[in-house]
């Protein structure tokens, strides 16, 4: 990995007795999409807000561009691009008078700032509904002037909280491509969701989040393979034999297999070779099957392996 | 730098708020209107004179001729000749209502220093606050009568002894003191030690300027409406927390501290403004339908001062409002109860010594009630400066006071 852009060691973050984020530590390499994939409620955006220097950490530390964000705050935040979950704009004003506003707030003035807005409403398509209040844009237009308040100052690291959320997928199609183009522009992002897809389709690496700790961090592929050929979970009605689970795991396609509460979860190699295998076990011990589910090897599968949870519950 | 920035981020929102300018400019000059006009009416209502038939049996009289003289001097009375013979009838079937009567001897009597009593008899038509009036004017007149005779008098006494003093040590000679004693009660008159008034208490009146009732009702909603402005303050800190607008700030290299600034300067901006507007729009407007323009006193940097310091108490009211509410609903509710009740107590809608001693007492504790003590001890008393230092300081105080409370409870997570 190439020099951090970002660097989060054992972040911590309490609200009265209850822990939000329980030791978190990340590095964001230089020209990076780095995705935050967990539920609603996980601690995503308690980290982003700490990240960004919304919220301060009861414990941890965070460098960005080897700068002490609490001790350089101003020269940390200029540095940083933050586009948040909600539509956060100044409805009864233009896209030209919010993208004037936030580029006087992070340092742009005169011919500079006039330049650099006309370049972002070019970019977010809106050059000829520039001077419209924003109240009269369709939801995906508001949501480009959202990302475009965020990229006025040319940051060096652009944090997008949940960004497609509510918006139509020709809308999100747009935000994906301009994610990309940012990065190949070389600007650094981290990308928060709980869509798996989008996490799978931008992130060069993903770290998973739940319950305030990150459970897994690696490449999508990586964290794909680690699930093999994919996962079978199987309901199994009470009275089956004990050495039920021990049989399946000693199939060839099988890489492991536990059981809990009448749930036998299946891990395999090959994904048809070990499910095979495992209903003829279970029709010779003359088991009766109440449930079956196939879990596809993506980053949704993965998170339920890992937290025995969905992402989207 | 940035607060700037956000000032005028929030005055452009300002602009573009129609509703917002109707409320902040107009509603207050429409309330000034209709308040003066109320003023007006009563004011209207106490001026009326009220006809006093008395039957003088004194008719050549010294004294009675000066009674009748004080009593029809601007006093609200006007006396009319009446004759003895009709009194008691009219009286029963109601043609009049009251009469005086002045005994034959009055001014002999009052010269000799004798005792002598004027007979006030009313009917059932006179209503109870009528002869109460009249009783207080006759015997307001009678008492300073009775006192100039006795004093002059006395003095001519004195001057009367030193007759007998060789003529180069007679400098006061009895004319001289007898003339002296009586312009110096004609002056005291003009101008008493101690005055009465139907209207307003002495607190007010004390070295009166002419004023109109709408001196009252302008620097009472300018005032009101200018502390109205901390609800509009703390309504848009919830707003931009609640569009995530707020977030967006603090996640931008822009200090805490420059936030809360920008968004307290237009809201200062704004009273300001409010109350130029609402006294400008007013010495304009009132004249034009028939009612006097507001008095402003002698002292414009006073007045600058009272709209500064109300401006600045109205700006960290909104940010202790911002900061002990809890959601955008609350701010309205908790604004509106607080901010009119206030207005009410410490005298914007009616002069604080009309509403009592306990709301006058309770209204010390709102700064509506000091800034409009200055504004009256500029506007009214024809102070200046020095005069509403104690106002100012106390204006200053609560501006400390809820602009340090604010600050401490303020949340901006």
């Amino acid at each position: 990995m190439s020099e951090p852009i970002l660097v989060a060691q054992d972040l911590k973050k309490s609200f009265g007795d209850f822990q939000a984020v329980k030791g978190v530590s990340l590095e964001v390499a230089r020209g990076e999409v780095f995705g935050l994939l967990g539920p609603n409620g996980a601690g995503k955006t308690t980290t982003i807000s700490m990240l960004i220097g919304l919220l301060e950490p009861t414990g941890g530390q965070i460098a960005v561009d080897g700068l002490d964000l609490k001790t350089h705050t101003n020269e940390v935040k200029a540095k940083m691009g933050f586009v948040p979950q909600e539509m956060a704009l100044y409805m009864t004003l233009s896209a030209r008078q919010n993208l004037m506003f936030f580029g006087r707030i992070y340092g742009l003035k005169g011919k500079e700032l006039r330049q650099r807005v006309d370049e972002v409403l070019e970019m977010i398509g809106l050059t000829e509904r520039a001077d419209d209040v924003v109240e009269k844009y369709s939801g995906g237009m508001k949501r480009r002037v959202n990302i475009g308040a965020g990229l006025l100052h040319k940051p060096e690291i652009l944090f997008l909280d949940e960004p497609t959320v509510g918006v139509d997928p020709q809308s999100r199609n747009a935000i994906f491509e301009s994610v990309e183009a940012l990065n190949r522009a070389g600007m650094s992002v981290i990308y928060t969701t709980h869509y798996m897809e989008e996490a799978q389709r931008l992130c060069h690496r993903v770290a998973i989040v739940d319950e305030g700790k990150l459970i897994a961090l690696d490449t999508p592929t990586a964290l794909i393979r680690s699930l093999g050929g994919g996962v079978v979970m199987l309901g199994v009605a009470e009275g089956a034999p004990d050495d039920l689970t021990e049989r399946i795991a000693q199939i060839p396609a099988v890489k492991s297999a536990s059981r809990s509460d009448g749930q036998l979860k299946i891990e395999t190699q090959r994904l048809q070779e070990g499910l095979m295998g495992a209903l003829e076990i279970t029709n010779q011990l003359d088991v009766r099957i109440t449930s079956l589910e196939i879990l596809e090897p993506n980053l949704e599968s993965v998170f339920l392996n890992l937290t025995g949870k969905k992402l989207r519950q | 730098m940035n607060a700037l920035s956000v000032a005028f981020k929030d005055l452009l929102l300002l602009l573009k708020d129609r509703g917002q300018i109707l409320l902040l400019f107009l509603v207050p000059i429409g309330f000034i209107m209709a308040f003066s006009a109320a003023f007006s009416a009563s004011e209207a209502l106490e001026e009326q004179v009220i006809t006093v038939p008395v039957v003088n049996l004194d008719p050549g009289g010294e004294m009675s001729a000066l009674l009748l003289h004080n009593l029809n001097d601007d006093r609200g009375l006007q006396t009319q000749d009446y004759d003895q013979a009709r009194v008691e009838a009219d009286l029963k079937d109601e043609t009049i209502k009251l009469a005086l009567t002045i005994p034959a001897n009055f001014s002999a009597d009052v010269q000799d220093g004798t005792q002598t009593t004027l007979r006030l008899i009313y009917g059932p038509a006179a209503s109870s606050s009528e002869v109460q009036a009249v009783q207080l004017v006759v015997d307001g007149v009678a008492a300073d009568l009775s006192l100039e005779t006795q004093l002059v008098d006395g003095l001519s006494q004195m001057g009367a002894m030193m007759a007998d003093a060789p003529p180069d040590v007679q400098v006061f000679t009895a004319e001289r003191i007898k003339g002296q004693a009586e312009s110096q009660f004609e002056r005291a008159k003009e101008t008493p030690l101690v005055a009465l008034s139907a209207k307003w208490p002495d607190q007010i009146t004390m070295n009166r300027e002419d004023f109109s009732p709408s001196t009252f009702s302008v620097a009472g909603f300018a005032v009101m409406f200018a502390f109205l402005t901390a609800q509009a303050t703390a309504t848009s800190i919830f707003g931009e927390k609640k569009e995530g607008t707020f977030r967006r700030l603090l996640a931008a290299p822009l200090g805490k501290w420059e936030l809360l600034v920008g968004k307290m300067l237009p809201n200062f901006f704004v009273a300001i403004l409010q109350m130029v507007i609402i006294f400008a729009a007013s010495m304009v407007l009132l004249p034009l339908i028939g009612m006097d323009a507001p008095t402003l006193g002698h002292s414009p940097l006073g007045l600058i001062l009272i709209a500064i310091l109300v401006a600045l108490c109205s700006t960290s009211l909104g940010i202790l409002l911002a900061a002990l509410c809890r959601t955008e609903s609350q701010v309205g509710g908790v604004s509106s109860v607080v901010l009119w009740v206030a207005g009410m107590v410490g005298g914007a809608f009616i002069p604080a010594f009309v509403l009592g001693d306990f709301l006058n007492t309770i209204g010390k504790a709102v700064p509506h009630y000091w800034a409009l003590q200055a504004y009256n001890d500029l506007t009214i008393r024809g102070l200046g400066v020095a005069d509403i230092l104690p106002e100012l300081g106390i204006l200053a105080g609560f501006v400390a006071v809820f602009f340090v409370i604010g600050l401490l409870r303020f949340k901006f997570d």
